[in-house]
């Protein structure tokens, strides 16, 4: 499977780093995860949130860098 | 804010932004609060530069060691703050002890500029900021002051009209509380003004001492009356009426006492001087009703006579302030030293926190690379960490708007705005306009975050200096910097404990019930074996801990959220911080009677069946500090419904065959404080079950996202 080549982001006239990209969709989307899991009280079923939060954002980010921006 | 920029410019002195910010934060509603703040933010800043100084001096050749006694100096700061009346100073003294030495850690050769022109630029900001609230707006607070006294007082007068009312078997148990409440809003405000009108107003500062007299007096009187207020819970209404024949003069006088503290401080001459008041008592009365019954009128009636004693004296304070009297002929006793050192758990939980945001910030700044603001990072995060660490309940997330807005804002005035300004009047009147917007739209105390991050980011990323130059980069790296400064923030959040409200609170009450068990364990009878100094201090440590852990449970009650509140009302956590707090102010009583003499007759008569009262109170507690809903309330009030009963038998039959010559009328009133101590702490504990029943507890320990 082909994956994105690295390239920087041109916003404005500014170049933005790509893992810069990804981590701040990332956190977003980790963010947006936890809200919904919280909503349906299925977060009961984890051990300790606070890593588990941790871990989806670097999964988001790395998902992300690879597949789809190109970090 | 424009002046003090001006002048620093003109004096060509480097980084004029701190004169900026030194006016930007010691502006407050009157001269006399902004000059406690500048005083503080002044001597905070001396302090700070030779502690700086002393650091750089000692350490500056060995990071770790430079870190390590930084770290652990910001801790103790961080301490302090939160436990002294001059918090502020203690604040400033720590972050700007973290500024020079972060600034001139990589340049120890300018340290001494550095730190010199630090408290130069801070008291350039303090005088200019100074000479213009004094002669250009000067606005005093010593109106306000005198509307805050009077106000208090009027306050006062209330609630004991309603407890009065309560007396009589008349009162209204939820008003009570509204202005219970409302008095203690009264008190704090008070406080506040006095400590700026000292400052500001002659007038204040010549009567200070009396003034610091009737301040302390007013708490005394509104612990006397919070106390006379939860015995009223115990005794009927009828008894008391029957028991004092002159119940409704000396009330009456009580209250007249007050109406005339009232008048005086509205600058009114009092229309009556004082009057002798006694509280009689039927004692032949008090003989046929039951133990329990005798042990609550006589609490209620010692309550009674010590509002007498305090009404007193603070009337002729008041008479002495506003010269309708002469001074009082007996001053008042000094304040008790406290000897011993109690550690605050709390207060150590956002030391932890706060070294931990020290420490992550500089290991980011020494392992990561180009990090954004480099030095200025950790500086920022410690400056402002501290005030985060001290306030737990503050979420991180609810900083990300008032930063965002506040760097954009900044940011757009740099990039757009400052490029075209080409003179100081052009300059002058943008910091002009920008300090009057943000101050006017941030103007309330509860909007003080937004204020204070608003001009901080507009002076930080403006940087205005007489070689002035822009770059895209700073804006940019000072908003990467926050990012970074609230992921630190964020991760610190679960250090030492969850930052979730409702995990907190049950925290705190575990804490709550393991302190009153050991208190409950100190009463027993040992006469043989006196208290070690360790004990002592255990003892001392728990019973600060009782009294103080319900107001802290009152400051996370409002920080709960939906989630644990999904089937439980905020007025039903409420009640039960009150009832905890009722069972603190019973657990003092029953611990200051305690330690008072008691009738050897009596004692050994009763001892068996009080020590298992007190094993049973003991047994409910462990239970409670397992789990706060571990009470099981029917089980609970039989046993202690039982154990009145059998108590009441055992006291008949002990007085009964006890001669006269073997016990005074005081024996008897000192072992029926005891009892109603005693009594007090258990109708206490089951109301607390009660109102513990009646919350749903298990969303409180699921899991969840923060």
């Amino acid at each position: 499977m082909l994956t994105p080549v690295p390239h920087e982001f041109a916003i404005g006239g500014v170049y933005f780093p790509p893992l810069l990209i990804a981590a701040f969709v990332g956190i977003l989307a980790a963010l947006v995860t936890t809200r919904l899991l919280n909503r349906y009280r299925l977060t009961k079923y984890f051990f300790y949130p606070p890593l588990v939060s941790l871990a989806l954002m670097i999964i988001y980010t790395v998902l992300i860098g690879t597949f789809i921006v190109g970090a | 804010m424009t002046i003090a920029y001006g002048i620093s410019l003109s004096q060509d002195w480097d980084r004029p932004y701190w004169a900026g910010f030194a006016v930007a934060m010691v502006s407050l509603a009157s001269i006399g609060q902004s000059m406690n703040k500048a005083a503080l933010r002044m001597f905070g800043t001396l302090v700070a530069v030779v502690v700086a100084l002393t650091f750089l001096a000692l350490f500056a050749q060995d990071r770790w060691a430079f870190i390590l006694t930084v770290s652990v100096y910001a801790g103790f700061c961080c301490y302090m703050m939160s436990g002294s009346k001059h918090a502020y100073f203690w604040q400033v003294s720590c972050f700007v002890v973290l500024v020079i030495c972060l600034d001139a850690g990589p340049d120890p050769v300018n340290a001494f500029n550095t730190a010199v022109l630090r408290a130069q630029q801070t008291g350039l900001g303090i005088l200019v900021y100074s000479l213009l609230a004094i002669f250009l707006w000067p606005s005093r607070s010593v109106s306000a002051f005198n509307a805050a006294a009077t106000e208090l007082a009027r306050t006062q007068n209330q609630f004991y009209q309603a407890c009065l009312g309560l007396a009589h078997g008349q009162g209204d148990v939820p008003e009570v509380l509204r202005l219970s409440a409302i008095l203690v809003q009264a008190k704090t405000r008070f406080d506040q003004l006095l400590d700026a009108a000292e400052i500001d107003s002659t007038e204040v500062w010549e009567l200070r001492l009396s003034w610091r007299r009737y301040q302390q007096q007013e708490m005394e009187l509104m612990q006397a009356l919070e106390r006379w207020r939860e015995s009223l819970a115990e005794v009927e209404a009828r008894h008391l009426l029957r028991l004092l024949p002159n119940l409704d003069t000396f009330g009456a006088e009580l209250d007249g006492r007050l109406a005339q503290i009232v008048q005086m401080l509205d600058d009114h001459a009092p229309d009556r001087m004082l009057q002798i008041q006694e509280l009689a008592f039927d004692k032949d009365a008090l003989r046929s009703l039951p133990h329990f019954d005798r042990a609550t009128v006589v609490v209620a009636r010692s309550n009674m006579l010590q509002l007498e004693q305090l009404t007193r004296s603070l009337f002729e304070t008041v008479s002495e302030l506003k010269g309708y009297g002469t001074t009082s002929a007996t001053p008042d006793p000094p304040p008790p030293l406290q000897s011993l050192f109690l550690p605050d758990l709390d207060r150590l939980a956002n030391v932890i926190r706060y070294m931990a945001i020290i420490w992550m910030s500089w290991l980011g700044l020494i392992y990561v690379n180009d990090l954004p603001g480099g030095a200025g990072l950790v500086s920022f995060a410690g400056s402002l960490g501290i005030a985060i660490a001290n306030m737990p309940q503050l979420s991180v997330s609810k900083l990300v708007a008032p930063a965002t807005g506040s760097v954009l804002f900044a940011g757009i005035l740099y990039i757009f705005l400052m490029p075209t300004l080409s003179s100081f009047i052009g300059l002058g009147l943008m910091i002009f306009a920008v300090t009057f917007a943000i101050t006017y739209l941030y103007s309330e105390p509860q909007q003080m975050l937004g204020r204070a991050l608003g001009l901080a980011m507009f002076v930080t990323i403006a940087s205005i200096s007489n070689e002035q130059s822009y770059n895209f980069l700073s804006v940019a790296n000072t908003a990467m910097m926050f990012p970074l400064i609230f992921l630190v923030y964020a991760t610190t959040a679960y250090l030492p404990w969850s930052p979730r409200p409702e995990r907190r609170f049950v925290r705190l009450l575990g804490r709550y019930f393991r302190s009153s068990e050991f208190l409950m364990l100190t009463t027993r009878w040992d006469p043989a074996r006196p208290a070690t100094r360790l004990e002592s201090w255990k003892k001392a440590f728990h019973a600060r801990e009782v009294a103080t852990l319900p107001a802290k449970l009152g400051s996370w009650a409002p920080h709960l959220d939906n989630w644990a509140l999904s089937s439980t009302s905020m007025e039903q956590v409420q009640t039960l911080v009150t009832s905890l707090q009722l069972l603190s102010y019973r657990m003092e009583r029953l611990l200051g009677e305690r330690d008072k003499p008691q009738a050897p007759f009596l004692v050994q008569q009763l001892l068996e069946d009080i020590r298992a009262w007190r094993i049973g109170i003991q047994t409910t507690l462990q239970r409670l500090a397992a789990g706060p809903a571990a009470g099981e309330q029917e089980l609970l009030r039989e046993r202690l419904e039982q154990t009145l009963d059998k108590l009441e038998a055992r006291i008949k039959e002990a007085v009964d065959k006890t001669p006269d010559a073997q016990y005074s009328e005081r024996d008897a009133e000192s072992f029926y404080r005891l009892l109603a101590a005693y009594r007090g702490v258990s109708t206490a504990l089951v109301e607390y079950v009660d109102n513990a029943a009646a919350i749903d507890w298990v969303p409180w320990h699921e899991e969840r996202f923060v």
